[in-house]
């Protein structure tokens, strides 16, 4: 008995091991040509499709899309989920471990690279050639990830925002409201000025310097083949080195050393911080959570040395997806032009398509804040770049924020910091994840 | 008839019935071992959920974490063995070691804070004054709360323009804000503080249930002997709630290596300033999740944590033995 005993866990252990293997997840792999072929299929059946926090705004026009599409082919079926932008990364990990991705998902390039590199996406250049015509080039090039060799997404929809001010704080420190920042500089001496007037009362600048941040005000992130990091250079620690001046000078939050991008937007709703790189999004949240603030509100073109900065949405189709074509053409349905422009007024951000943002409605003033905002984000849209790179990575983020915070404080130089991250970035790269 | 010597199962529980029952039963049992197959299978089949669900949910994703400790699996691919290099690369980690400074600073100070002072607040409440009820309830009131609803509570309080600095100001003791949230030990010192501030009322409920058990006449004895309340508390009290003592010792310590909720509410994610406040448990956490997750990694550190963590249990239980033993 004891001896069938020890066998049986004998067994059950090993078995344990052998089937746990190496790894959780586990959906990569070569999709063996499956690509080519994906849209061959015929467009029926069932599809899921996973959008990023939009249901709470948008819930009216995504029924419209689905219903329009279903419609359209017939014999279709499009389960449209919706997830908080809360943790959506760690859904996305979850459901690729557990090979249950919906099939069209919705994504940006930090969180669509990963799925890119474990080929969990259609690469598009094999499964639906020549779609890059439909869309803006940069937009559609930004969706190209060398290192996977192929573009994995279709672009979605774009946004780039304008510079918000709160005048209230200039006011109160004693400053000129109609010389707001608008250079880097500028906004550093005056965030020196305000910091000084106000005896650390009002503070300009609520957040550390990302690499967007930094190319922006013209620091080389990566060299020109984009096969390494260099942004520890003379330029970018004498970058890093005024914000060390900042912090010490009460011109930057306490806060922004322990705090991201999301306390920066709370701080600034009540009424701590005087500038904030917006969006029309935050505009309309101003508006309804913070009346006092948006009273003083005054909004300038986007703060750049550089090309203005702009994020995109975009959506790509599932590798294990079941049926590829009907996904494919759904995903395509969801991207296409007259489909962007009806989300972009509705959601106030602007479409890839190959037209952009050329409409009439994004070039015209009715007076309103959300106009000039729009006006404002359209007019700098054909310049905008978005600043992302090969192998950038929320861990690489992270570290970036950490190494400023040390330097920042006082806990390592400013060269050793930025050494540091420059180390981590590279090997983060290199590694591909 | 047969009758059986030794009845097994519920044949065993049956002979314990009416004579008249006992005969006809002890007859089944006998005929045809159904009721003692029965009897030996029915444990297991009202053991079979939770032992199923303990399986699944804990002994395999344990068994997992070992494996994949020696490997450098990530979440999106299966990885290869990589024999001990994780645990190689620990020993290099700052971050780990940083992490593993936090979490055994948090023990050392939480939890001596976790053994007394809900004792004595035990003993406050223990009382038949009028109101120790209002108290009770009110110690309590933190334990229920959840911990994250709690943490952020105390980040707006301890903010640089929150609550605290604000009064702190006002009343003129300070001139710039305290950095209780941007500041390594002060961040540290905050967390700890909101981990007693919500298990004190925890520990003082396992402490009153361990008070009802000493008997008052030893207190009546020591107090003719003349002992004060100082010699009542080192000689009756202590001596009547050590055990309590060393499992809370014991339930704390565990607690507060693995502490996380707080730092992470308070911190907002980050673990303070360039991660200087992290603990073992958020590293694991910043490694092994998201789409970028180096799940051996963090399986080797979840590993470590188990080691430790295991390691003080043994010795809690040992330290309990030997006093047993005196």
């Amino acid at each position: 008995m004891r001896y069938v005993r020890r066998l049986a866990l004998a067994t059950s252990v090993t078995a344990s091991l052998v089937l746990t293997g190496c790894g959780v997840g586990g959906g990569g792999g070569d999709d063996g040509g499956k690509a080519q072929d994906a849209a061959k299929g015929k467009i029926t059946g069932s599809i899921s499709f996973q959008t990023w926090n939009l249901k709470a705004g948008f819930k009216g026009y995504f029924e419209d899309v689905v219903d329009t599409f279903e419609k359209k082919h017939p014999g279709t079926k499009v389960k449209w989920i919706d997830q908080p932008a809360e943790g959506y990364a760690d859904k996305l990990s979850a459901d690729a471990a557990g090979d249950t991705l919906p099939d069209v998902i919705n994504l940006d390039r930090s969180t669509a690279a990963p799925l890119a590199k474990a080929k969990l996406l259609l690469d598009l250049d094999e499964a639906d050639p020549g779609a890059g015509k439909d869309y803006l080039a940069g937009a559609w090039k930004s969706n190209d990830w060398k290192d996977a060799g192929g573009h994995y997404a279709y672009p979605w929809y774009l946004n780039t925002g304008p510079t918000l001010y709160n005048t209230g704080l200039f006011k109160k420190a004693g400053m000129n409201t109609k010389k707001l920042p608008t250079t880097y500089d500028e906004l550093f001496d005056q965030a020196m000025e305000m910091a000084k007037k106000s005896k650390k009362q009002y503070a300009m600048i609520g957040q550390l310097p990302g690499t967007d941040v930094m190319a922006k005000y013209g620091i080389k992130v990566m060299n020109d083949a984009q096969t390494k990091y260099v942004f520890n250079s003379p330029e970018g620690v004498a970058f890093v080195k005024k914000y060390v001046e900042l912090y010490k000078a009460g011109a930057i939050i306490p806060e922004a050393l322990s705090q991201d991008y999301v306390n920066e937007g709370k701080n600034f709703q009540s009424g701590r911080l005087a500038y904030l790189p917006g969006s029309s999004y935050t505009v309309k949240e101003l508006k309804k959570n913070a009346p006092s603030v948006y009273k003083n509100l005054a909004i300038q073109p986007q703060i750049t040395n550089n090309a203005p900065g702009m994020y995109i949405q975009s959506v790509g189709v599932s590798a294990h997806t079941k049926n590829s074509a009907t996904a494919l053409a759904f995903a395509r349905f969801v991207t296409d032009a007259e489909n962007q422009l009806a989300f972009a007024k509705e959601a106030d951000v602007f479409p890839s398509g190959s037209d952009g943002a050329k409409a009439e409605y994004f070039h015209a003033d009715d007076g309103s804040d959300a106009a000039k905002v729009r006006v404002l984000s359209a007019d700098q849209l054909d310049k905008a770049v978005e600043y992302t790179w090969p192998g950038t990575s929320e861990a690489q983020k992270t570290d970036l924020r950490e190494q400023i915070a040390l330097a920042v404080s006082g806990k390592k130089s400013v060269k050793k910091a930025l050494d540091d991250a420059v180390a981590f970035a590279n090997k983060q790269a290199q590694d591909g994840k | 008839m047969t009758t059986p010597t030794k009845p097994v199962g519920a044949a065993r529980r049956l002979v314990r019935r009416a004579p008249q029952e006992r005969t006809a039963d002890q007859g089944r049992a006998a005929r045809g071992g159904h009721a003692a197959r029965h009897g030996r299978l029915t444990p297991w089949l009202f053991l079979a959920v939770a032992l199923i669900s303990e399986g699944v949910f804990t002994v395999f994703p344990f068994l997992n974490t070992i494996v994949l400790a020696f490997t450098d699996a990530t979440r999106l691919k299966g990885g290869a063995f990589i024999g001990l290099d994780n645990f190689s690369r620990m020993i290099h980690d700052d971050r780990f070691w940083t992490a593993l400074q936090n979490s055994a600073l948090y023990m050392v100070i939480v939890v001596p804070c976790m053994v007394f002072l809900p004792l004595l607040l035990a003993m406050l409440v223990h009382t038949r004054l009028p109101g120790a009820g209002l108290f009770r309830t009110a110690y309590y009131i933190p334990v229920v709360s959840s911990t994250v609803a709690v943490g952020i509570m105390w980040s707006w309080m301890l903010d640089s323009q929150g609550l605290v600095n604000q009064t702190l100001k006002a009343l003129g003791v300070i001139t710039e804000p305290v950095p209780f949230l941007t500041e390594r030990w002060l961040l540290m010192g905050s967390a700890m503080f909101v981990t007693i501030w919500t298990g004190l009322g925890w520990y003082m409920v396992i402490y009153l249930a361990a008070l009802t058990n000493v008997s008052r006449d030893l207190y009546d004895a020591a107090a003719m002997d003349g002992a004060g309340w100082w010699r009542r508390f080192v000689s009756v009290t202590i001596p009547g709630v050590r055990n309590t003592m060393v499992l809370v010792g014991a339930l704390s310590s565990v607690a507060a290596f693995r502490v996380f909720t707080e730092i992470y509410v308070l911190s907002g994610n980050t673990a303070g300033p360039g991660g200087s406040a992290m603990t073992v448990i958020m590293l694991i956490q910043r490694v092994g999740t998201g789409l970028d997750a180096e799940v051996g990694y963090a399986s080797a550190l979840s590993l470590v944590v188990f080691v430790i963590t295991i390691g003080l249990m043994i010795a809690v239980l040992r330290m309990q033995t030997r006093e047993n033993e005196k």
